[in-house]
C-alpha cells in the first residue's frame, strides 16, 4: 500500500467527474461537442444562439443539480451507514423522502381530493420545493423528538423506518382518492427529475448543500470513532449524542433539499458509500467523504446522460435510470468481492 | 509505585426503569492499583459489566463515587476521561476494511485535533503500542484477514495507544484458544509491570487468572466485593465464593475447579500419574466401584483388569459400562 494512493485515486475521481460533466452537458436531443461547450463557456462566443440557450439555461443547471444531488445523497448515505453501523442504511432511513413525498402529495393530490384545485395543474417548482421541504422537516422533526427520547441508535433506525411506512400509507390513501391528472403529476414527481430547475433554485440548492456539509466536516473524527461502535466511541471521548444531532441536521439539509427539488432519487445514497469503500479500500472518513461525494456526483451525471437517450428527444426518469444502471454495477461488485467484510 | 488509580467508595449501582430503581450492586469499596493486573471474577449476571460501566464513567452511581486520580469521574469531560482510561470491549463487529495500523491509530483520537491528523508523537506512541503487543508484523493486515487472537492483540494495542493510566478489558480471552488465552493474559501482566498501568480484566478463566493476576476482585450476589492476593483467597477458601452451588468446589491441591463428589476409591496400582487419570476417567463415566483390582503399567501403556489386557482406558470403560 503506497501512502499517497488514496489521493491519487481521489484525483482520478475528480477527472472522472469532469469527464462526466462534459459528457452530460454535451449529450441530449442536440449533441454539442465538448470543445464547443468549453470555448462557449470561457469566451462567451457560441456558434448558435440556440445552443447558448440550451447550454446555459437548461443543461448547465441540470448538470450542476446532478452534481449537488449526487454529493448530498452520497454523503448523507455514508453518515447514516456509519452512524447506524448498518450497510443497508441510506439517506432516507429517517423518513426524509417519505416526508417530502407527503408534502408534495398534499400539495398535488389533496387539492383534487378536497376540490381545492386552485393550481389548475400547473404547480410551480418553488411550490413543490417548499412543500417537499415542509414535509421532510415535519417528519424529521417528529423522528428527532423520538431520537431525543430514545438513546439507542438501533431504536432510532426502526422508528425512522416506521415513520416512513406510516407516511407512505397516508400518501397511498391520498393517491387512492385523487383524480387521474393529479395522480400522474405526483407519480412523475416521485420518479425524480434533475431538470426543470431555474438558476435561482440551483443556487438555493447549492447553498443548502454547502451548509449541510459543514457538520460533516466538523465531525469527521467522530465518524471514524463510531466505526468501532458507540461504546468504544464514548471511551475515546466522542459524544454519540452530539453526533446524532449533527447527523440528523446534516442529512436533513442534504437529503431533504435534494428530495424537495428533485424528488426522491433512490439508490445513490446507499450504493455510493459502498463503491467508495471498495475502490479506496479504507474506512477512514477523511478519505471516504470526499470519495463518496466525487463518485456520487459522477454517477448521477452519467446516469442522467444515459437517461437522455442520446439522439432522441425523450428522457427517462432519473430514479429509474439510477436503479437500472447502477444496480447491476453494484450487484456485480458485491458478488465479486466479499461485501460484508469490506463494510 | 503502587498508587491507587481508581478508588470506589460505597458504590451502589443499578439501572433506572421508568421510576423504579433496580439496584444491582450495593456498597462496593475497591482500589485499582497502578502497576498491577487485577482480575474481576464472578458468575454471569452478577453485575461485572455494570461495575465496568461505572468505572468507565458511562453509568452514574445511585450512591457513592468513583475516583480517578483522586477526582470524581463525573467531573471529567468525555475527552479528559478518554486520555486517562482506555477499554477493550466485547465487540464482535469491526470494520474489515481497516488495517491493524489504522485500528491502533484510532487510540490517538482523544489526543489529536479535529481532523485526527497524526503528529510525530502520535506515531511514536502507535509504534510503541504495536511493539508492546508484538504485532508490528501485522500493521498492514486487514482486520478481516487476521485470527481472533491477533485481533484481540490489535484491540489491546489500540487501548495502549490511547495512553491512559488505566486499562479496562471486558473478557479479552473469550472465544480464544488455550495458547492465545495464556499469551494475552501474560501480555497484559507484562504491560502492567513495564508501563506501570493499572489493568482491570474481567474474566472467567480462573486458572489462567490465578497464574497471572496480581490481585483478584471476587464479585458475588449479595456480598461485598472481596479483594485480595489470589493465593490468599485460595488459602482462606474465599475463592469458593465463585462456586456457590453444591456441585463444584475449588481444589486447593490441584489448583482448579472440580466436581464435588465423594472421594471414590478405586483399587488401581501402578505409576501415580497414570492412576490419577484413570480414576478421573472412571469417575466421569459414572463407574461407582470396581469388582476387581486394576493394574497399570507404562511403556508401553497397558491395563489389566480381571485378567484382560487393555491398550487404552476407553477399552476398559466400554467393557465396564456395557455389562
Amino acid at each position: 500500500m503506497q501512502k499517497n494512493s488514496p489521493f491519487l485515486l481521489l484525483s482520478a475521481a475528480l477527472i472522472l467527474l469532469l469527464f462526466s460533466f462534459l459528457l452530460n452537458v454535451s449529450l441530449g436531443s442536440v449533441s454539442i461537442s465538448p470543445s464547443e461547450i468549453l470555448s462557449g463557456l470561457f469566451t462567451g462566443e457560441w456558434t448558435k444562439a440556440s445552443r447558448e440557450q440550451i447550454i446555459l439555461n437548461y443543461r448547465l443547471p441540470k448538470a450542476l443539480v446532478a452534481i449537488l444531488a449526487g454529493i448530498g445523497l452520497s454523503i448523507s448515505g455514508l453518515q447514516m451507514q456509519t452512524f447506524f453501523r448498518n450497510p443497508l442504511a441510506g439517506p432516507f432511513v429517517l423518513g426524509i423522502s417519505s416526508g417530502a413525498g407527503l408534502g408534495v402529495a398534499i400539495l398535488m393530490l389533496a387539492g383534487s381530493v378536497f376540490g381545492l384545485a386552485a393550481f389548475g395543474g400547473a404547480i410551480s417548482p418553488w411550490a413543490i420545493a417548499i412543500a417537499g421541504t415542509l414535509g421532510a422537516s415535519l417528519v424529521l422533526l417528529t423522528v428527532s423528538l423520538a431520537a431525543w427520547k430514545v438513546k439507542d441508535s438501533m431504536t432510532l433506525l426502526i422508528v425512522g423506518l416506521m415513520f416512513g411506512s406510516a407516511v407512505s400509507a397516508i400518501i397511498s390513501v391520498l393517491s387512492y382518492f385523487s383524480g387521474a391528472e393529479a395522480l400522474k403529476l405526483f407519480t412523475i414527481w416521485s420518479m425524480g427529475s434533475l431538470g426543470g430547475l431555474v438558476w435561482d433554485q440551483v443556487l438555493v440548492l447549492g447553498l443548502v448543500i454547502c451548509i449541510g456539509i459543514i457538520p460533516v466536516i466538523a465531525s469527521v473524527k467522530s465518524y471514524n470513532g463510531m466505526l468501532l461502535g458507540e461504546s468504544y466511541a464514548k471511551s475515546m471521548g466522542i459524544n454519540p449524542d452530539r453526533l446524532r444531532w449533527l447527523m440528523i441536521l446534516s442529512t436533513g439539509l442534504l437529503a431533504g433539499s435534494v428530495t424537495a427539488f428533485c424528488g426522491p432519487i433512490a439508490f445513490i445514497g446507499i450504493a455510493v458509500p459502498h463503491l467508495a469503500r471498495m475502490v479506496w479500500k479504507t474506512s477512514d472518513h477523511r478519505i471516504l467523504f470526499p470519495a463518496s461525494a466525487l463518485i456520487g456526483a459522477s454517477l448521477l451525471l452519467l446516469c442522467d446522460a444515459v437517461g437522455q437517450l442520446p439522439g432522441s428527444a425523450q428522457t427517462l426518469p432519473i430514479n429509474a435510470v439510477t436503479s437500472l444502471v447502477g444496480a447491476p454495477i453494484v450487484i456485480s461488485l458485491v458478488l465479486r468481492k466479499n461485501f460484508s467484510k469490506e463494510f | 509505585m503502587r498508587k491507587a488509580s481508581i478508588i470506589g467508595r460505597n458504590l451502589s449501582l443499578g439501572y433506572t426503569k421508568g421510576k423504579v430503581q433496580k439496584e444491582i450492586l450495593h456498597g462496593l469499596d475497591f482500589e485499582l492499583l497502578s502497576g498491577e493486573m487485577t482480575c474481576l471474577l464472578g458468575p454471569n449476571g452478577v453485575g461485572k459489566s455494570t461495575l465496568v460501566k461505572a468505572i468507565l464513567g458511562q453509568l452514574k452511581p445511585f450512591e457513592g463515587e468513583v475516583l480517578l486520580n483522586g477526582k470524581v469521574t463525573s467531573a471529567y469531560s468525555n475527552e479528559m476521561l478518554a486520555k486517562e482510561l482506555s477499554v477493550v470491549l466485547i465487540e464482535p463487529f469491526l470494520p474489515g476494511n481497516m488495517t491493524v495500523g489504522q485500528l491502533v491509530a484510532m487510540g490517538r483520537i482523544p489526543h489529536t485535533g479535529w481532523t485526527g491528523k497524526l503528529e510525530d508523537r502520535d506515531r511514536e506512541v502507535i509504534q510503541n503500542a504495536l511493539s508492546a503487543t508484538k504485532i508490528e508484523y501485522l500493521r498492514d493486515e486487514r482486520l478481516s484477514e487476521i485470527s481472533d487472537g491477533q485481533r484481540q492483540k490489535a484491540l489491546i494495542a489500540r487501548a495502549l495507544a490511547q495512553d491512559g493510566k488505566v486499562m479496562v478489558l471486558d473478557e479479552p480471552t473469550a472465544h480464544l484458544d488455550l495458547v492465545n488465552r495464556y499469551e494475552i493474559m501474560h501480555l497484559l501482566r507484562e504491560i502492567s509491570k513495564n508501563q506501570g498501568k493499572a489493568i482491570l480484566v474481567v474474566t472467567h478463566d480462573l486458572e489462567i487468572a490465578l497464574e497471572t493476576a496480581d490481585r483478584f476482585w471476587l464479585l458475588n450476589c449479595g456480598t461485598p466485593l472481596i479483594s485480595g492476593l489470589p493465593e490468599d483467597l485460595v488459602i482462606s477458601g474465599q475463592i469458593n465464593q465463585l462456586l456457590p452451588g453444591k456441585k463444584f468446589h475449588f481444589s486447593v491441591e490441584k489448583g482448579r475447579i472440580e466436581s464435588k463428589t465423594e472421594e471414590l476409591k478405586f483399587d488401581i496400582s501402578g505409576p501415580k500419574i497414570l492412576v490419577r487419570w484413570i480414576s478421573k476417567a472412571l469417575e466421569k463415566s459414572g463407574v461407582k466401584e470396581l469388582s476387581g483390582a486394576v493394574e497399570v503399567s507404562e511403556g508401553p501403556f497397558s491395563l489389566s483388569y480381571k485378567g484382560i489386557i487393555y491398550k487404552s482406558v476407553e477399552g476398559l470403560l466400554e467393557d465396564l459400562t456395557s455389562s
